[in-house]
């Protein structure tokens, strides 16, 4: 594991250089490397997937034309997903003020179907991913973080540590602890999907 | 017992830090114990349901070179050194804007304190038989009552209701007595309180560090998540948000 994670940041430190060198390429790298980390941060913050691909389009054209600015490579997904959160907030933000200026109120429920979603799953239901999301949102972001980081992007607790700056022993903690509510939260959906 | 032993490696496996042979070893186990396979099987399941709900319908490929695509397009977004002196200098832009706000600050309060000839807060009641031992860094005070926060000096005379507030990278010790002493760590905050006359210490947070001497009586540190009773010599109490 100490192998791989070293790998890793050897990885994205020779990406970083070289896509502030020039090479383009290497940026395409670092954008296939953390889409699904950034897609699915975006996800625990907003209930819309096409506005949540948008969001962490927006995040990687900023990681872009602030690249120079990263003072530590090895860290690189831990500042994505700072850009990421960061994106999140500004795009809530400025659909709270149109809905404000339009004197709108909430958004219409979306109405699901039982119809098997387009997602790499071919098992869940379109009703049973939005459940999974909103159970997941419902986490404090804390936690929300550690989920990603942890069950979409493979990191292990010690690099989400490493990327986050926080010490080993309070990533797991807050891993288990979210783990912990998530199984609970799931019970019901885990027995359908097994059965 | 055995079976505590594969506990711990579920544990690892959820956390991302099982080795290969203890994967292995914790499915020939799953293959016998019921109850861990159980547990295994849905911890597995979990980890899928959750990445598949948060899976993107774009695919990475895609989604990276649409982006090398977009910024092909947008000649403003290079990546030449310029952009590195921009971030240098908005950088230095804002120290700047720092500094003056520091010093109007400074300045503001020294003419304000000067028009009025007399102290800006209500002069604090009760001092209290504490003082200042080792100061380290920039160590904030305020009497209570008060808005205005003083810097923490050797000599400062100790009031109860007084609030001290450390900052990064400073700490100082508060001398109860001879031999006894309170320590705030940086980042910290701690309140003299007054409960029946007695002088209470409330570490609203960060940390703070008792040194009492060999037989002393209760003492006591409250915080927002309860008291601690100091039952030994020496004794750290942590306030964090976690």
């Amino acid at each position: 594991m100490a192998v791989e994670l070293k790998q890793t940041i050897t990885g994205d430190r020779q990406l970083v250089r070289a896509a502030l060198n020039g090479e383009a390429s290497a940026f395409g790298t670092i954008v296939e490397r953390y889409w699904n980390m950034v897609v699915a941060l975006a996800l625990s913050k907003v209930s819309d997937a096409a506005e949540a691909e948008d969001i962490a389009q927006e995040s990687f054209l900023k990681a872009y034309s602030q690249l120079a600015r990263l003072r530590d490579p090895s860290r690189l997904a831990g500042w994505l997903s700072k850009i990421a959160m960061q994106q999140c907030s500004n795009s809530l933000r400025r659909a709270f003020r149109v809905k404000m200026a339009l004197g709108c109120r909430a958004t219409p429920v979306e109405v699901l179907n039982e119809r098997v979603a387009i997602t790499a799953n071919p098992g869940l239901t379109q009703n049973q991913i939005h459940f999974v999301r909103q159970t997941v949102r419902r986490l404090p972001e804390k936690f929300r973080t550690m989920i990603v980081m942890r069950f979409v992007a493979n990191l292990s607790t010690v690099q989400i540590a490493e990327q986050l700056g926080k010490r080993p022993g309070t990533v797991r903690v807050r891993l288990h602890r979210a783990y912990k509510l998530l199984r609970k939260e799931l019970a019901p959906l885990l027995e359908e999907v097994e059965s | 017992m055995t079976c505590e032993k594969y506990k711990n490696l579920i544990e690892k496996y959820i956390e991302g830090i099982i080795s290969d042979g203890q994967l292995a070893e914790l499915k020939t186990h799953t293959q016998m114990c019921d109850s861990c396979r159980d547990q295994f099987e849905r911890c597995v399941l979990l980890q899928d349901v959750v990445k598949h709900a948060f899976s993107s319908r774009t695919s990475a490929e895609q989604a990276g070179a649409s982006i090398l695509d977009k910024l092909s397009s947008e000649k403003n977004r290079l990546l030449a050194p310029a952009r590195y002196n921009k971030a240098l200098l908005g950088r230095e832009a804002a120290v700047a804007a720092g500094i003056i706000l520091a010093v109007g600050l400074y300045l503001g309060f020294a003419l304000g304190r000067a028009g009025t000839g007399k102290p800006s807060s209500a002069p604090p009641k009760s001092q209290v038989p504490i003082s200042i031992g080792d100061l380290e860094g920039t160590v904030l005070v305020r009497h209570k009552d008060s808005d205005v926060w003083q810097t923490l000096q050797a000599g400062s005379n100790i009031y109860l209701g007084d609030t001290f507030h450390s900052t990064a990278r400073s700490a100082c010790v508060l001398k109860l007595d001879d031999k006894s002493k309170l320590e705030l760590n940086q980042n910290s905050m701690l309140v003299l309180n007054s409960y029946n006359g007695q002088t209470q210490f409330f570490l609203e947070h960060g940390e703070c560090t008792a040194s009492l001497e060999s037989h002393h009586g209760p003492f006591f540190i409250d915080t927002p998540n309860g008291r601690m009773e100091a039952l030994g010599t020496e004794f750290t109490v942590t306030v964090t948000d976690e």
